[in-house]
């Protein structure tokens, strides 16, 4: 065809088309043609959808509870609103509880596997402990409770995961553990596992015969050794803390990424459990991006930061203002959504431990501190805004906080 | 330690029940009008259901990384000797004050089967570049992008113009517009160019319009086309979070009210005009006006309830259909960018040359064909930790298969998608895998979480010849006093359009209270 009658037939082709678009977007909707946006299939919002996927808050009831040692005890929770959700092992629920008039939350980490049909929630003594003491002291079956969803990152990971996980456990730092252990074996192993388990003395150990039954019952696939930091006079197991050369003795020196005996690595306990044995491992030639760490909480003592200003005390006082709320004395040393929480301000949380950020808030006077860990934007940071969770008020304070 | 005081303006202790605009949802839309009303002297309350705001211009933090959520190249910006119109427009809000813009020297790097192309800035050097790589059809391809060039001068005189009896007038010289306006992308390209890989890799841009390449707008896909080859994209310092705060700090400067955690429940109506809104806290607030930043759809059905808003609205909805979603896979790597040969800022990669294929397969929750592989690091050293490297894998797919998906199957399945595009990823960046430190998946169901918008549609409506620029939703709403800003409206979907859209609306309501 000659280039003449091309060019024609391609504009008689775009006044066609320009047509066909008139016709669609004039004529054609009288006919009933295309999508009815006001039928019953568009009345069903995103947020609808969204709901089986992810549960905001559940109601729960404790229909059993279970001494596990002389300090702990499990909380076996059901769903009164609905089915539990889906989960992945090792994600942490946040639990909501009113104590003599204060409403507060606590992340807690089911060690109950997902799919079984309970929540449980293992909880250990801590000397002082507002919450701890009153879920083991004054709770009782048939109590309720609300909780938010599971959340959170510590779970295994098919993308990251080595063939082989080595997981390290400090006191009640065993709970995510379990959960995976018991969805491992629900859903059949596809690892090897190596648990090393840390306590002060035997007395504490959790789940210690389930842990010992299991490693008898899968020696191929898993490996429990129990450490003990104060062991009794003639005590025969290992001692010591999770050390470099422990691990190097327990699980043997890390290997080059990539190969066989490349592992990933598992740490939960305290916050100072944590530390320690992060820097053990990478001292151990343990790359870092093997090596995962569970939330840890709010820092025991916040004086004890490495840059925590050391004129300041912790148990001074400063003044709080919350615009449209009113002005409080808080504690330098307590985060600001205790403070608040214990002057009825009930603000958004959930991980309680500076990272999922739902207790984003705004300083608009004044100077606060947060953890270097703290998970806070880099625009958010610039622009004042705090993890109102982990942060502790230097100075008087003005504070904007979500409704 | 954060040494800062902040000087923020100190909110007001008592709180109004009648503003003179409220706005439903800060995502850029809402935030542009927002900011732009409140600029001009009216009460403004924006409400927004997340705890943070700028709807997907946000960022989130998981171990050592701060991921950004969806900004891949900013249009609109220009460089500081040729600014374009959202950078002046930013400016006049005094929200490009509060922010500073990473030049991209780049468009991308495209990777096909037996084709690896990095195609540079500049109307000259990309068309170079592409008719070097396809010596047999340079005749062709110049004159499409001649053509490409032509429509959008055109389309950019109009839009200068602003002013539709001066537009008329004016109307019988723009040729290329006149004729163009309602084209497809793919009729218009298949006349000059028959070699289905230069095809391929002139259509590479069909991602970010998410339609197929025989539907796309020829008109909007030029402008995509056009604005980043000739200005060249910018990334936002501080990831897209710091404009959503920046906006944020402009509002509230100009003494606009933001309220976090806040949805709306209802958008209350007499006599058909919206006379203000219910949260779902129950608090009831009056206003005259209300812009919904959420998508029409939920606004209408949800909100003020499908039984008050004309039917005739529904009815100018029909030919439109809901737009796609996307799937993320962030990845934070223990190892600089260069490591595993990643040197690209933008880089596309795609397991053949079949773009109307790669459509089909966004329909099904299937291995996505195509990837964009976006390497912050490239040209943001500052955005992760030294040493290592933030980066994203995104997919198009459509919202409504992902619905059907067992939530006890969801993890499992958006592991497999997310493995199948890090296995694509990785014909650019062998071993990638090896160097994870931290990956997050974001589905269409995250979309939707966050986002709440139907189908968890991050382009609003789809795309098509017959629903772009001013074909697309009026932003005036069926009701007296609504109007709808964001990506389902006019001027179309991206961050540029969806600021842009947030100006119009504005200046729409202060004509109408002028002349009233």
């Amino acid at each position: 065809m000659s280039g003449v009658p091309k060019q024609l037939l391609h504009l008689l082709e775009d006044a066609a088309q320009a047509a066909k678009v008139g016709y669609t977007l004039l004529v054609e909707p009288h006919f009933r043609e295309g999508n009815d946006y006001s039928s019953e299939a568009y009345r069903d919002s995103a947020q609808s959808v969204v709901k089986r996927f992810h549960t905001a808050k559940m109601a729960l009831r404790v229909t059993e509870i279970i001494v596990d040692t002389a300090t702990t005890k499990t909380l076996r929770l059901e769903r009164t609103d609905g089915v539990l959700p889906h989960f992945e092992a090792g994600q942490y629920i946040n639990l909501f509880v009113e104590i003599d008039g204060v409403k507060t939350s606590r992340p807690f980490t089911p060690s109950s596997r997902p799919g079984c049909g309970y929540l449980d929630v293992t909880v250990k003594e801590s000397p002082g402990g507002f919450v701890s003491t009153y879920l083991l002291e004054r709770t009782r079956v048939g109590d309720r409770f609300e909780s938010t969803g599971a959340d959170g990152h510590f779970h295994l990971d098919e993308i990251t995961d080595r063939q082989e996980l080595v997981f390290l456990a400090g006191g009640s730092g065993i709970t995510p553990f379990m959960s995976i252990l018991r969805d491992l074996v629900h859903r059949g192993w596809n690892k090897r596992v190596h648990l090393l388990y840390g306590c002060r003395v035997p007395d504490d150990v959790i789940f210690g015969a389930e842990l010992a039954q299991l490693a008898r019952d899968r020696p191929d696939q898993f490996r429990y050794s129990l450490v003990v930091s104060e062991p009794p006079a003639g005590y025969a197991g290992l001692t010591g803390l999770l050390d470099a050369a422990l691990v190097r003795r327990q699980v043997g020196a890390p290997e080059a990424s990539g190969s066989p005996g490349d592992r990933s690595y598992y740490v939960c306990g305290s916050r100072l459990m944590a530390d320690y044995c992060r820097g053990e491992l990478l001292d151990l030639g343990v790359p870092r991006h093997r090596i995962k760490l569970d939330l840890l909480g709010p820092p025991v003592d916040v004086t004890h930061e490495p840059d925590w200003p050391v004129e300041v005390a912790g148990d001074s006082e400063r003044e709080l203002d919350v615009p449209g709320r009113g002005r409080y004395r808080v504690r330098v040393g307590e985060p600001l959504m205790s403070s608040l929480e214990r002057n009825g301000v009930v603000t958004p949380a959930r991980c309680r431990s500076g990272s999922c950020g739902v207790c984003r808030a705004q300083v608009l006077s004044g100077q606060v501190f947060m953890p270097a860990d703290t998970g806070i934007r880099e625009s958010d940071k610039a622009h004042g805004y705090i993890h109102a969770c982990v942060a502790y008020p230097l100075t008087d304070l003005v504070l904007k906080i979500p409704d | 330690m954060d040494k800062m005081i902040h000087k923020a303006p100190v909110q007001p202790d008592i709180r109004k029940s009648r503003y003179d605009v409220i706005v439903v949802g800060a995502g850029l839309g809402g935030l542009s009008a927002a900011t732009s009303l409140a600029r001009s002297g009216r009460s403004v309350l924006l409400l927004e259901r997340h705890n943070l705001p700028g709807g997907v211009a946000t960022s989130f933090v998981r171990g050592r990384f701060e991921f950004e959520v969806s900004l891949h190249e900013l249009s609109g910006i220009g460089q500081p000797e040729h600014q374009l119109a959202l950078y002046r427009y930013l400016q006049e809000l005094g929200v490009a004050q509060r922010i500073g813009f990473t030049p991209i020297p780049e468009m991308f790097r495209a990777v096909f089967p037996d084709l690896d192309l990095v195609l540079p800035v500049g109307v000259e050097a990309y068309e170079a570049t592409v008719c070097a790589a396809f010596p047999h059809e340079a005749e062709g391809i110049r004159r499409f992008l001649g053509r490409v060039r032509d429509t959008m001068a055109e389309a950019w005189e109009a839009e200068r113009l602003d002013s539709v009896p001066r537009m008329l007038r004016k109307l019988p010289s723009f040729h290329n517009l006149l004729r163009y306006i309602t084209a497809t992308w793919g009729t218009v390209l298949n006349r000059d160019v028959q070699d289905p890989k230069a095809r391929a890799v002139l259509s590479q841009y069909w991602g970010y319009l998410g339609n197929a390449v025989s539907r796309a707008p020829f008109l909007y896909m030029s402008g995509v086309l056009m604005s980043y080859m000739r200005y060249g994209p910018v990334y936002i310092k501080g990831r897209s979070q710091a404009l959503s705060n920046a906006f944020v700090a402009a509002f509230e400067g100009f003494g606009g009210e933001l309220r976090l955690s806040t949805g709306v429940a209802t958008i209350t109506t007499t006599r058909g005009r919206v006379d203000g809104v219910v949260t779902e806290r129950g608090e009831r607030i009056a206003a005259d006006v209300v812009i919904s930043n959420g998508d029409p759809i939920t606004t209408c059905n949800q909100l003020i309830g499908t039984e008050n808003v004309p039917a005739g609205f529904f009815r100018s909805l029909r030919p439109r259909t809901v737009g796609p979603s996307s799937i993320n896979v962030y990845l934070g790597l223990a190892c600089p960018p260069e490591e595993v040969g990643l040197t690209s800022y933008a880089n596309f990669v795609s397991e053949d040359y079949d773009q109307e294929n790669h459509w089909e397969g966004m329909n099904e929750v299937v291995p996505p064909k195509a990837i964009a592989v976006t390497v912050y690091n490239v040209e943001e050293p500052a955005i992760s930790p030294p040493g290592t490297t933030a980066l994203t894998l995104t997919a198009l797919s459509y919202g409504e298969p992902w619905t059907r998906i067992l939530p006890e199957d969801y993890v499992a399945t958006k592991t497999r998608i997310a493995q199948s595009m890090i296995s694509l990823a990785e014909r650019i960046a062998p071993n990638l895998r090896e160097h994870i430190e931290v990956v997050e998946i974001a589905t269409p169901i995250t979309n939707m979480r966050y986002a709440g918008a139907q189908g968890g549609s991050i382009y609003g409506f789809d795309n098509h010849a017959f629903d772009h620029t001013v074909l697309r939703m009026s932003p005036v709403g069926p009701l007296g006093g609504l109007y709808f800003v964001g990506g389902w409206t006019q001027p179309g979907c991206g961050f540029e359009p969806c600021m842009m859209s947030g100006k119009l609306v504005a200046r729409e309501i202060m004509r109408r209270s002028e002349r009233k």
